[in-house]
C-alpha cells in the first residue's frame, strides 16, 4: 500500500486488561499523518496505557496498534519513527540534561540541536544539574525539548505541561506550532486541561474508561453544537427536537447546549425569540458529548467532569 | 546494528559508571592490600601473603548489571530503542570491559610475579591454582567470573522490572527452597563427604565450563525476561 495512504496510527479492537480492569476496551481507531491530535481524558481513563501500546513500550492483551501499517512491538525501523517521552519518564541515574540530549542526539535522525539549544534557553533549563535534581517543571520541560527537537515522524507528548509555569506553557505551545508548520508530522498531544490546548488541537480524541467517547475533527466539532439563552418557555420551544447536551436555569431564564447546526433562517429566528446564541467551547463539547455519551450508558460515575 | 552500538555509547555517556568507577575499585584495593601488607610484620616461615581484595572490582559488576538496567533501560525505551537492541548493545559493551578487565588482571598477574609479589610475596592476581593454567585459561577464567556477577545482577533487575516485589520474593523463595532441598538431598543421603570430594575436584576449564554454561543460561533467562517488561 502507498505510504501516504497508511494511516500513520491506526488500532483495530485494542484490548489491554489487568487483573480487575479493563485499561483498554475494544477500541478502534485510524489517525492520519501530519496533523496534531488532543488524546484527551480523565487521569486513569487509558491515555498512557494506549500510547506506550502503540510506542512498543506496553503490549496489548489483544487487538492491533500499528504505526504506518507495522506492529511497532520490537520492531527497531518502525520504533525509531516515534518519540514517546512518558510523563514520568526515567533517566539514567547521574545523568544531566545535556547528557540526555546527547544520548537522544544519537538516536533520532531527524534531531535537532540547534532547536533544543533554543528551547533550552528559552525554559531556562539548568543543563548541567543532574536530572534527578530537577524540579516537575524542568523534568517535564526536559520531556519537552527530547520530544520537540527529536522531529520524529509521530511525537507523542504525554501531558508536557505538568509543573511547567503558564510562560513556559505557552513557549512549548507557541513552539510546537511554528515547528509543525516548518517541519509536518503527526502529533499527539495527551492532556486533561482541554481549553489551553484546544487552538492547537485539529482533531480531538477523547477516551474515557477504556473506550473512545468521542473521535471528531476539531473544527467539525466547533460547529456542532449551540449554546441557547433566553426566556425558559422560548429556549424549549426553539430547541424542541434536538439532542440536549446540558441545561442550565436560573428563574425564568434557561441556558441550554444543544447539538445542532443552526441554518441563517434558525439564527434569525433565534434572534426574533430574544435568544441569545453562542459557541460552545471545545472543552465545555468534551465534557458536555462525554457526559451524554456516559449517561447513555447509564454509567452514573462518570458522570464526573472531565475536568 | 548501529542501534546496538549507539545503546553502548549512551551506556558510556557517563564514563564514570562503567570505566572510572571499577579503576577507581581496582586502584584503591590493590593500594590498600599492599599498604596493609607493608605494615603488618611478617612471621616466620610465611613467604606468601594472599588477599582476596581482587575480586572487589568483580563485585561492583554485580551492582553494574543491576544499575544498568534500572536505570538505563526506561530510558532506552523513550529513545525508541527496542528491548533486543538495548539488551544486545548493553551486553555486548559488558562483554568488552569484562574481557579488557580479564586481560588486565592477568597482567597485573604476570607483574606481581614478576615483581615477587609486589616485593612483598603477596598475592592478589596470580592465585596460585588460577595461575598455573595458561594465558587463555586465566582470561576466560576471570572474563566468566565477570559475566557471570554482571548477569545475576542483571536478571535480579528485570525480574523486578517486570514483576516487582511479588517477582523478588517469588525469586528469593524459590532459590532458598532448592537450596534447602539440596542441602536435604545431601544430609539424607550422607553425600556431604562426595560432594565436597566433587566440588575439591574441579579444574580450572572445568570450571569455566559449568560456569560459562550457567551465564549462557542466565543471558537467555535475562533476555525472555526482559522481552515483556515494561517501565
Amino acid at each position: 500500500m502507498n505510504e501516504n495512504m497508511t494511516p500513520a496510527i491506526e488500532v483495530r479492537n485494542l484490548v489491554k486488561s489487568y487483573k480487575d480492569v479493563e485499561a483498554l476496551d475494544d477500541i478502534t481507531l485510524s489517525l492520519a499523518a501530519n496533523r496534531i491530535y488532543g488524546l484527551l481524558g480523565r487521569n486513569g481513563a487509558g491515555k498512557t496505557t494506549l500510547m506506550s501500546i502503540l510506542t512498543g513500550q506496553g503490549y496489548a492483551t489483544s487487538g492491533q496498534a500499528l504505526i504506518f501499517g507495522t506492529n511497532p512491538y520490537e520492531h527497531d525501523e518502525t520504533l525509531s519513527r516515534i518519540c514517546f517521552i512518558r510523563e514520568s519518564q526515567r533517566y539514567p541515574d547521574d545523568f544531566t540534561a545535556t547528557q540526555a540530549f546527547k544520548a537522544a542526539a544519537m538516536f533520532f535522525k531527524n534531531w535537532d540541536h540547534e532547536l533544543a539549544q533554543r528551547l533550552c534557553t528559552e525554559f531556562a533549563l539548568p543543563l548541567k544539574r543532574r536530572i534527578k535534581k530537577l524540579s516537575r517543571g524542568q523534568l517535564s520541560a526536559v520531556g519537552v525539548v527530547i520530544g520537540m527537537a527529536s522531529r520524529a515522524e509521530i511525537t507523542f507528548f504525554d501531558e508536557p505541561y505538568l509543573g511547567l509555569d503558564a510562560v513556559a506553557r505557552q513557549i512549548f505551545y507557541d513552539r510546537l506550532i511554528e515547528d509543525y508548520a516548518q517541519h509536518p508530522r503527526t502529533i499527539v498531544l495527551s492532556s486533561h486541561l482541554i481549553d489551553e490546548i484546544a487552538n492547537l488541537l485539529e482533531h480531538v480524541v477523547v477516551i474515557d474508561k477504556g473506550k473512545i467517547m468521542l473521535d471528531e475533527d476539531a473544527e467539525t466539532l466547533r460547529g456542532s453544537a449551540v449554546a441557547v439563552m433566553g426566556n425558559a418557555q422560548k429556549v424549549a420551544d426553539f430547541i424542541d427536537g434536538y439532542e440536549v447536551l446540558h441545561r442550565d436555569a436560573l428563574g425564568s431564564l434557561a441556558a441550554v447546549t444543544i447539538k445542532a447546526r443552526l441554518t441563517e433562517t434558525q439564527r434569525q429566528m433565534a434572534a426574533e425569540l430574544g435568544l441569545e446564541l453562542s459557541a460552545v467551547p471545545l472543552q465545555q463539547l468534551v465534557v458536555r458529548t462525554t457526559l451524554a455519551e456516559a449517561t447513555k450508558e447509564t454509567t452514573p460515575d462518570s458522570l464526573e467532569a472531565l475536568k | 546494528m548501529s542501534n546496538i552500538v549507539n545503546v553502548a555509547r549512551m551506556q558510556l555517556i557517563n564514563k564514570w559508571t562503567f570505566l572510572g568507577i571499577p579503576m577507581i575499585i581496582l586502584v584503591s584495593s590493590t593500594g590498600l592490600t599492599i599498604a596493609i601488607w607493608a605494615m603488618i610484620p611478617k612471621q616466620d616461615g610465611v613467604t606468601t601473603l594472599v588477599s582476596g581484595s581482587g575480586q572487589a572490582v568483580m563485585w561492583y559488576f554485580l551492582a553494574l548489571g543491576i544499575q544498568s538496567l534500572t536505570y538505563t533501560f526506561p530510558f532506552s525505551q523513550a529513545m525508541s530503542v527496542s528491548r533486543r537492541t538495548f539488551y544486545l548493545g548493553t551486553l555486548g559493551l559488558f562483554a568488552a570491559i569484562a574481557l579488557g578487565f580479564a586481560i588486565l588482571y592477568y597482567v597485573l598477574g604476570l607483574v606481581e610475579t614478576a615483581t615477587n609479589g609486589w616485593g612483598m610475596g603477596g598475592q592478589l592476581f596470580a592465585l596460585g591454582w588460577i595461575a598455573e593454567n595458561n594465558a587463555a585459561i586465566q582470561v576466560l577464567f576471570y572474563f566468566v567470573l565477570m559475566v557471570l556477577l554482571f548477569m545475576i545482577g542483571f536478571w535480579f533487575a528485570t525480574i523486578y522490572l517486570r514483576w516487582k516485589t511479588t517477582g523478588m520474593l517469588v525469586t528469593w523463595i524459590g532459590l532458598g527452597l532448592l537450596l534447602i532441598a539440596f542441602i536435604g538431598f545431601l544430609s539424607l543421603n550422607k553425600m556431604w563427604m562426595d560432594f565436597w570430594g566433587w566440588v575439591g575436584g574441579f579444574t580450572v576449564p572445568g570450571l569455566l565450563l559449568g560456569l560459562g554454561g550457567l551465564c549462557v543460561l542466565l543471558a537467555a533467562g535475562s533476555y525472555l525476561t526482559l522481552r515483556r517488561a515494561t517501565t
